[in-house]
């Protein structure tokens, strides 16, 4: 599988992570480290303990990683995340909606992990 | 030439970014262009900043990081100078934090996710260009010994100052170092900044206390433009306390002139008349303070007048030369042995100027250099003349100043001069001060062997005047002494003035060198130096100094006596 191939599995942007890294030889670098770098595990991780610093700060950062990758609809997840944690502002949305924002997350991310596991297994 | 683009010096990124891929992909994008360095986090980026300092042109800073965020890190750049230097771009995500890190000292931002890298580039490229040049302008503003602005920034700001600011009514001060040049031979260079760094410490503190800005305006001179202060001399001591405390041994001395502020005066104005209130007490170490007065402003409008009157005044004749006669007074009677011819200005409006009034004056403007060649040509003409008319050989003598010592064709003019006019070079001697050869012994020297190689005669003026070295007797080879004339006037009451006269004759016979006793006005001061074994004699007991047409008396009369004797 090419990695062209694993952006159209994923539904990932693959044009807009060439723009930000220039090269595949980079998508392929930061598009593997996704699964180890943990970015997204915090995020899952925040989202069981009540500590909304912690969940601002995992969303803002697998927000930015996403985004850079050209994983558009994660890297949205995790901004609406971040927004709704971002201190000095008030929530918007209920906990329970909150927990359905994460599990989608998890979706999302289990579903990309697997189609990456294929791609590493070429 | 090398244009300033070729001379760039090369240019290093510090990208601060907890996350790698975003370090990577600024290193992809800026890494053709720049030297690129990373840190993860704060601290990381501020031991990075401090070991690159010198190469460091900017740094791209992440805000919400682990360990130190970016804002901690601007707070820290901000309190620090050196750090302060190097421009920060912002790397955010949240519109909200835009306001605050510029407030904070970011230069600009960029938002993430990254805009195309056509964006960040020029946005880095634009921010590293500006604050080289910054960078440039402040290497430029301020002189980096004193930490005072450099002269030409100082005038731009005093200037401004008084454009925009003229309810300040602001002083001009000017200072100078005493004899700066031989604290630097003496003490080493090092020691001499060592003094001027001091003093810009001094300047520095005084305008932490005042409203001013000062500037080293030149070597050792410092310009202050300030309100006005109360006691000049109070400031003067501070300033000389300050330079002292390099070495008080070394014993530096201060100068200073003010131009206290007056309505309507333009600052280029004030500040030159600090300046030439501070050079009026040049070498005056009991009086070193001179606060600009209308005297001195007479003083300037005069000898300016003067200045300008003179290459007008040669054209039209104003200037005259007249002679004084030299005897010899070991014949009896005493025979008219030669002359010495003097300059005099007779101007349209101001009627007979003194030339002790205008010499000085043009000897330090270096325009008695006019004056000399106007009386060379007159006096070898002159001497050409009386001995057309008179079959009568008067050898007069000139006098070559100190700035026509540099002039390389000196000799060739002289020369001329001679040939042209038929005489001998015996017919027109040469006068050099004695305080050429303080200023330049090596260099008088050979020119006086070289003039002297030409058969021209040379004469040591003032002789006494000034200080005289019998290294100097020695060294020079002279044909006639001058004596001053300080050491006549006083023979017939002073017994110790009559025994120097006498070993002064004494040192003169041994060298085979003739003395001419100058100012010589009675008949006792004659008959001593007569006995003394004094050779010639010139002053007002013989003769004034008199105008060509008036000296033809004393030539006839001196035929008349040859005649005689002749009988």
């Amino acid at each position: 599988m090419t990695i062209q191939e694993l952006y159209g599995k994923i539904g990932g942007d693959y044009e807009q992570a060439l723009r930000v890294l220039r090269m595949d030889k980079l998508l392929d670098k930061h598009i593997r480290k996704l699964t180890t770098s943990g970015v997204i595990d915090r995020v899952l991780e925040a989202g069981k303990s009540p500590d909304p610093n912690e969940l601002f700060e995992a969303a803002h950062a697998m927000k930015g990683v996403c985004a850079n990758l050209g994983l558009t609809r994660m890297a949205e997840a995790a901004s609406e995340l971040a927004d709704e944690f971002r201190p000095g502002t008030g929530r918007r949305l209920s906990d329970g909606e909150v927990a359905d924002r994460i599990r989608r997350i998890g979706e999302m991310y289990r579903t990309t992990a697997e189609e990456i596991r294929k791609y590493e297994e070429g | 030439m090398i244009k300033s683009g070729g001379i760039r010096r090369p240019q290093l990124v510090l990208v601060v970014d907890d996350q790698e891929i975003n370090r990577d992909a600024l290193e992809v994008i800026l890494g053709e262009e720049y030297g690129i360095i990373c840190a993860e986090n704060g601290q990381e980026a501020l031991e990075m900043m401090r070991e690159h300092l010198d190469a460091l042109s900017i740094v791209l800073l992440d805000l919400r990081m682990p360990v130190m965020d970016g804002f901690e890190v601007m707070r820290r750049v901000q309190a620090d100078e050196a750090l302060r230097q190097v421009p920060i771009i912002v790397l955010t995500a949240e519109k909200t934090a835009e306001l605050k890190a510029l407030q904070m000292g970011a230069a600009d931002f960029i938002t993430k996710p990254f805009d195309t890298p056509e964006v960040i580039l020029a946005r880095v490229g634009r921010i590293i260009e500006l604050n080289e040049g910054r960078k440039l302008i402040q290497a430029a503003e301020f002189d980096a010994l004193t930490g005072l602005y450099n002269r030409n920034f100082f005038t731009e700001y005093v200037n401004r100052i008084f454009q925009f600011h003229p309810e300040l009514h602001t002083d001009a001060i000017v200072m100078n170092i005493e004899q700066f040049h031989n604290v630097n031979a003496l003490h080493g260079r090092a020691f001499g900044d060592a003094v001027l760094q001091a003093l810009g410490g001094g300047v520095r503190a005084f305008l932490e206390e005042t409203k001013g800005i000062a500037s080293r305006y030149e070597s050792d001179r410092f310009a202050i433009c300030c309100l006005h202060q109360p006691d000049y001399r109070a400031l003067l001591d501070r300033f000389q306390s300050a330079a002292d405390a390099v070495s008080p041994g070394a014993h530096i001395h201060l100068r200073m002139g003010v131009q206290p502020w007056q309505e309507d005066l333009e600052p280029t104005l004030q500040f030159d008349r600090a300046r030439a209130a501070c050079n009026l007490v040049r070498g005056d170490y009991q009086h070193p303070l001179m606060i600009y007065n209308d005297e001195m402003r007479a003083r300037e409008l005069m000898n300016q007048r003067l200045l300008n009157g003179l290459r007008s005044g040669i054209g039209k004749r104003q200037f005259q030369v007249y002679y004084q006669p030299k005897y010899d007074i070991q014949c009896d009677p005493p025979r008219l042995a030669s002359a010495e011819a003097l300059i005099r200005w007779k101007h349209p409006e101001l009627g007979m100027i003194s030339p002790a009034a205008f010499v000085p004056l043009f000897e330090r403007n270096g325009m008695i250099s006019d004056i000399d060649n106007f009386v060379w040509r007159e006096a070898a003409g002159q001497v050409a003349e009386w001995k057309r008319k008179y079959g009568f050989r008067l050898p007069v003598s000139v006098n070559v100043s100190r700035a026509d010592l540099f002039d390389p064709r000196l000799q060739e003019r002289l020369v001329r001069l001679v040939e042209e006019n038929g005489l001998d070079y015996g017919e027109l001697k040469l006068e050099v001060t004695e305080s050429a050869y303080t200023d330049d012994a090596k260099g008088l020297l050979e020119l006086i062997r070289r003039l002297r190689a030409s058969r021209f005669e040379v004469e040591m003026d003032d002789f006494g005047s000034g200080y005289s070295s019998l290294n100097m007797l020695s060294e020079m080879p002279l044909d006639v002494l001058k004596m001053d004339m300080k050491f006549v006037r006083n023979i017939e009451k002073s017994e110790t003035d009559y025994q120097l006269v006498k070993l002064i004759l004494g040192m003169a016979k041994f060298l085979k060198v003739k003395v001419v006793a100058e100012g010589v006005e009675s008949f006792a001061q004659l008959s001593l130096l007569k006995e003394a074994g004094c050779d010639l004699v010139q002053g007002y007991y013989f003769s004034r100094p008199l105008p060509a047409e008036e000296f033809e008396k004393l030539i006839r009369q001196e035929i008349g006596t040859e005649r005689k004797k002749a009988q």
